[in-house]
């Protein structure tokens, strides 16, 4: 069978399989609903996709569901946005960030450990952003202090994706003051429920707490839960951050398309189905949706062919975060007055639910985290354009560097 | 885009380099050398004579000549070879011949018409009414009529009685326009190329040709002029240091290259969702919608872009020593060829909400 006709075969098999298994009920369920009740769904689907083998395309050849190529991934995710499943965000960490990072720094020792649990659905979250080290994450300060076959952690982790959940905890903490601030990181896995961990899950501005901050009492962490070597933390975590290869802004992006009907019915209901302005409006984001597509699109065939340039990955995210700005924004200015009373959220929800003001706010996400706006444009000026990079030791008078 | 696409835009690059930028070069002259390079013939199927490289070969070279301001007229007989080529009509072999050599020359609208055609007694077609934005029509013998109401497509001789054609000087000086003025014209029978529901499926795709052309213009004039004013702000010098260096600049740029970028994305998509297996336009729907979004886009990048690098360049942007305005004049005529400026995103919001409805 040609390359064309098995990921066509691929397609309509996925699209079989999610027409026979997602729950079209579970926004009706995950809004205003219980944490219990989104923790039950997140399992639920998990596991239905491990066994089908959705869950875990992009693991090596031999693992259940692995050995996927980049365009075969591409399709899953094209389906399960096009089906409009769950998401997976409980999980996300572990299956992409946890595993990648075995699978690409681990042992042997460290994949056969941890891997298998991840399957059975073991969830992780990170631990590399702190209060003072957001944008500037090579700045952390919390404390890794080898005391013979263990480290000894102090310190404080927050934006912590799902961490009231987790079990476990990729760390990124210092070792050593060097010379260069990337120089003294070291890698660690920990356990959330050991000994001198503490969780406090971040109240949202939309009523949802996704995230939490992780406060460490001199936690110990075992020598061979160390990923890479001592000092070597900064190049592990950038494969941790490297993991999921654009694959979620196709995902996101297509699911923005298929969003788009959203805004038609807020316009009926607000019976402004002929308003020209907002037609025209509107007209626009149909363009900003479809380029933001075609940008994860092509982002993704230059993986598949190896001709990623440098500042790539900022344009897609950039173009994607400012889209979905515009399409929450004119959603939340259809629904008028009405959008502005209270409503309950959608717990792991898509970025578009039509709880507008909810939906306006939770645009932010992708403006800031993960790099925000102002970093990528940063590295597309700087990487993509050639403009000079402002000198290190720029800093107001009396203040260090 | 294929091997045979890069090597394409490659030498494309080279020739219009070569020619110089906008004025610099000769307009009879320039014509004449793409003439020899045989691009006329892009997007003509090979069993016609053509080079068989389609929408794509054709919006390849018409990044490039956006790049470079160039004045040639590409455009206007590219849309009128599409048209003499497309079904079965008698003049078809001279006419494509001919047009594809250069040696004659139909010019062509880029605005919208108000063209009308009327039978009379003896079945004889008389032309009326207006047509607008045709390039360098005082270069052409011919122009290619479409009546509003997609009745019929023909060629219209420029001498003929009844038909006037008017120059309209525009800012953008790199383009060359004219009115066209028809009354009472009567259309040759030898120079109807498609009538009724041909003729009316013939216009999309010439539409659907003509805003991709546009587009690719745009996408290569922001990308030139964006490259010049990330070279200019490297160069300047204010305050002990280049103002590159100022990340108030350097986010401004950082936005037009993400808004161009998403400009060629959605153009080279879309050559996929506007063309059949051979490259070839095909009249849909989606397409349409397809050409609507590529358009509207990549003109408002540039326009972007250009308006954007006037403020960049400082005060050496606002005089005529300086090629900013060059771009900008191009980038605002650009907005408002093919459909009306604002018909564009109204025209995908009607699209899009018929389409619901119908589902």
């Amino acid at each position: 069978m040609s390359a064309a006709s098995s990921q066509e075969a691929l397609r309509r098999e996925v699209r079989d399989w999610l027409s026979q298994n997602v729950d079209a009920g579970w926004r009706a369920a995950m809004t205003d609903s219980e944490q219990e009740a989104f923790f039950a769904l997140q399992k639920e689907w998990f596991s239905e996709l491990v066994k089908a083998g959705y869950a875990t395309p992009h693991w090596p050849e031999g693992w259940p569901g692995g050995g996927r190529s980049l365009a075969e991934q591409k399709i899953i995710y094209e389906e399960v946005a096009r089906a409009d499943a769950p998401r997976l965000i409980l999980y996300f960490v572990a299956l992409y960030h946890a595993a990648c990072t075995l699978f690409e720094c681990g042992s042997a020792e460290q994949q056969s450990r941890y891997l298998p649990a991840i399957l059975e659905g073991e969830i992780w979250c990170q631990g590399f952003s702190e209060p003072n080290a957001g944008s500037d994450l090579a700045s952390l300060k919390t404390r890794a202090v080898r005391q013979g076959d263990h480290y000894v952690i102090t310190g404080q982790k927050t934006w912590s994706t799902m961490a009231q959940y987790a079990d476990r905890c990729l760390l990124l903490a210092r070792t050593d003051k060097g010379e260069r601030p990337q120089a003294g990181l070291t890698y660690l896995l920990l356990d959330m429920r050991a000994r001198g961990v503490t969780v406090r899950p971040i109240s949202q501005i939309t009523g949802d707490d996704e995230f939490a901050e992780i406060f460490f009492d001199e936690v110990e962490v075992p020598v061979e839960d160390r990923i890479g070597e001592e000092g070597a933390g900064w190049a592990v975590a950038q494969t941790t951050l490297a993991s999921e290869r654009g694959l979620t802004l196709v995902e996101l992006s297509q699911r923005m398309r298929y969003a788009l009907p959203l805004i038609v019915d807020a316009m009926r209901r607000s019976d402004r189905l002929d308003d020209a302005a907002i037609r025209r409006d509107f007209g626009r984001l149909i363009t900003h949706v479809d380029a933001a597509c075609a940008l994860a699109d092509r982002y993704l065939l230059k993986r598949i062919s190896g001709d990623e340039a440098p500042g790539d990955a900022s344009i897609v995210k950039l173009y994607y975060a400012r889209t979905l700005r515009e399409f929450t924004a004119l959603g939340k200015r259809i629904a008028g007055l009405d959008g502005q009373y209270h409503r309950g959220f959608m717990r792991g929800a898509t970025q578009e639910t039509g709880n507008w003001t909810v939906d306006f706010m939770n645009s932010y996400n992708w403006s800031i985290a993960g790099g925000s706006d102002e970093i990528q444009r940063n590295i597309i000026a700087e990487r993509m354009l050639g403009m000079p990079r402002e000198p290190r030791d720029w800093t107001l008078k009396g203040q260090g560097a | 885009m294929t091997p045979e696409l890069n090597q394409l835009t490659d030498s494309a690059r080279q020739v219009v380099a070569g020619l110089g930028l906008g004025l610099a070069a000769d307009e009879q002259e320039a014509y004449s050398l793409i003439a020899e390079l045989g691009w006329l013939m892009v997007s003509t199927p090979e069993e016609q004579g053509g080079l068989g490289m389609g929408l794509a070969g054709a919006c390849a070279l018409h990044t490039e000549l956006g790049r470079g301001l160039a004045t040639v007229p590409f455009l206007p007989q590219l849309l009128a070879i599409s048209a003499v080529s497309s079904g079965a009509w008698p003049g078809q072999e001279i006419w494509l011949e001919s047009m594809m050599s250069g040696e004659r020359r139909v010019t062509t609208s880029l605005g919208e018409s108000s063209l009308t055609v009327e039978r009379d007694g003896d079945g004889a077609m008389k032309l009326n009414g207006r047509a607008v934005a045709l390039a360098s029509a005082d270069c052409a013998s011919h122009v290619l009529v479409e009546a509003a109401d997609g009745v019929c497509l023909a060629l219209l001789a420029l001498d003929q009685s009844g038909v006037r054609i008017t120059a309209r000087p525009t800012w953008d000086v790199t383009r060359r326009l004219f009115d066209l003025e028809v009354s009472d014209a009567a259309l040759d029978p030898q120079l109807i190329i498609a009538q009724g529901e041909s003729a009316s499926l013939l216009r999309q795709r010439l539409a659907i040709l003509r805003d991709f052309a546009l587009a690719a213009d745009a996408v290569g004039g922001a990308m030139a002029l964006l490259e010049m004013t990330v070279e200019y702000l490297q160069t300047r010098q204010q305050f002990g240091r280049p103002l590159a260096l100022f990340q108030a600049l350097k986010h401004r740029c950082a936005d037009l290259k993400a808004h161009t970028e998403a400009a060629q994305a959605l153009l080279q998509d879309g050559l996929d969702a506007v063309t059949d297996r051979e490259g070839d336009v095909i009249a849909t729907p989606e397409a349409e919608m397809k050409a609507l979004a590529v358009k509207q886009l990549a003109c408002s990048a540039y326009a972007a872009v250009a308006e954007e690098s006037l403020q960049l360049h400082g005060g050496i942007g606002m005089t005529s020593e300086h090629d900013c305005h060059l771009f900008l004049k191009r980038a605002l005529l650009n907005e408002h060829l093919g459909r009306r400026q604002d018909s564009y995103d109204r025209g995908l919001a009607d699209r899009f909400i018929a389409g619901l409805n119908q589902a």
